[in-house]
């Protein structure tokens, strides 16, 4: 198994009051290897070729295969699971799937909190997440409204 | 016989704009071991999502599926196939090309989907519509909404998506279309 499949080894909770915007969500790589290609097949149970057999991808107008939507979304969904922690909530999500990642690239996910708020009880941060590869860049642009637990309300 | 075009497809295609389906029911319910393959994908260790131990003492009381599980695992699943067809809204969409490529995805979630919990869901076709993309001038876009209940009828996640549906480079060329 390759090195990014080390785990997360302190899942300390994280608080509303602690995080500022311009603060980094904190990521991870997943490189395009035939594994990962299984894993995604596994995971997603996803069996459409274009996401595992070459030849079909190349009819269809595409360079290579390509890493579908499924494990796109579950890679972004560990990111901001992993963010808000137990206490927390993801409440919306939005994934723009711009440019595609063939076998090759890495896959980098990372992010930014941009806007901390509050509505009603609710203590909110909006997040900028991306996912980007070497050959491209910003492969993934997405967006993400999640819910943090407050100091005040876990002390109240 | 007669091929219908593009433009009459899409006529056809838009009449469904709308049209919602019944809900269709999870083959079985969520379940732990479609979880833990999930999370292996991504390499997420998360123990509210694979240790039943933790999980237990933990805000939720049980096993609960990661953030977008839920898309990938509702549904009759792909085998066995089932006799009847399960409509869906875009299943229905008749289009020149069948290459699909999802371009944007939204998710509201609402409740947490727990080990056990029955999903089915209800799709709605939001629109269709012609936009040529490289591959294909007759670039069908079509946008979903997809609702997501549990056996308590409660709403749990909502998700909306963009998809295209193109042919490839060779039925392009065989319909006699320039590519884009």
């Amino acid at each position: 198994m390759d090195e990014t499949m080390t785990t997360e080894a302190k899942r300390e909770q994280r608080y509303w009051d602690d995080v500022n915007e311009g603060d980094e969500v904190p990521g991870f790589e997943r490189p395009v290897t035939p594994t990962q290609i299984a894993l995604q097949v596994s995971g997603s149970q996803d069996f459409y070729e274009v996401h595992h057999d070459q030849e079909f991808a190349r009819a269809g107008g595409h360079p290579d295969i390509f890493v579908n939507t499924g494990f796109t979304t579950a890679c972004f969904g560990r990111l901001l699971s992993s963010f808000v922690g137990e206490a927390g909530w993801v409440k919306k999500f939005h994934m723009e799937m711009r440019r595609m990642n063939h076998p090759g690239d890495v896959m980098k996910l990372t992010g930014k909190v941009i806007r901390k708020y509050t509505e009603g009880d609710e203590h909110l941060l909006e997040l900028e997440i991306w996912s980007e590869n070497e050959r491209i860049g910003v492969t993934t642009p997405s967006t993400a409204t999640v819910l943090l637990p407050s100091r005040r309300q876990a002390t109240s | 016989m007669a091929t219908n075009t593009p433009e009459e497809m899409l006529q056809e295609a838009r009449k469904l704009i709308g049209w919602e389906t019944e809900p269709v029911p999870s083959r079985y319910p969520v379940e732990y071991d479609p979880i833990r393959r999930y999370c292996h994908m991504v390499g997420d260790d998360n123990p509210l999502f694979m240790d039943p131990e933790h999980a237990a003492n933990a805000r939720y009381g049980s096993v609960i599926a990661p953030p977008f599980f839920i898309r990938q695992t509702s549904g009759p699943g792909p085998w066995p196939p089932r006799s009847q067809e399960i409509p869906t809204a875009s299943g229905r969409v008749l289009s020149p090309g069948d290459r699909n490529i999802v371009l944007n995805t939204e998710f509201e979630l609402l409740k947490p989907v727990k080990v056990g919990d029955r999903i089915s869901q209800t799709q709605r076709l939001v629109d269709v519509y012609i936009k040529p993309i490289r591959l294909d001038p007759k670039t069908f876009w079509l946008v979903n909404e997809t609702i997501f209940r549990n056996q308590d009828d409660e709403v749990v996640a909502t998700m909306r998506n963009t998809m295209v549906r193109h042919r490839t480079p060779e039925q392009v060329k065989a319909a006699g279309d320039a590519e884009a």
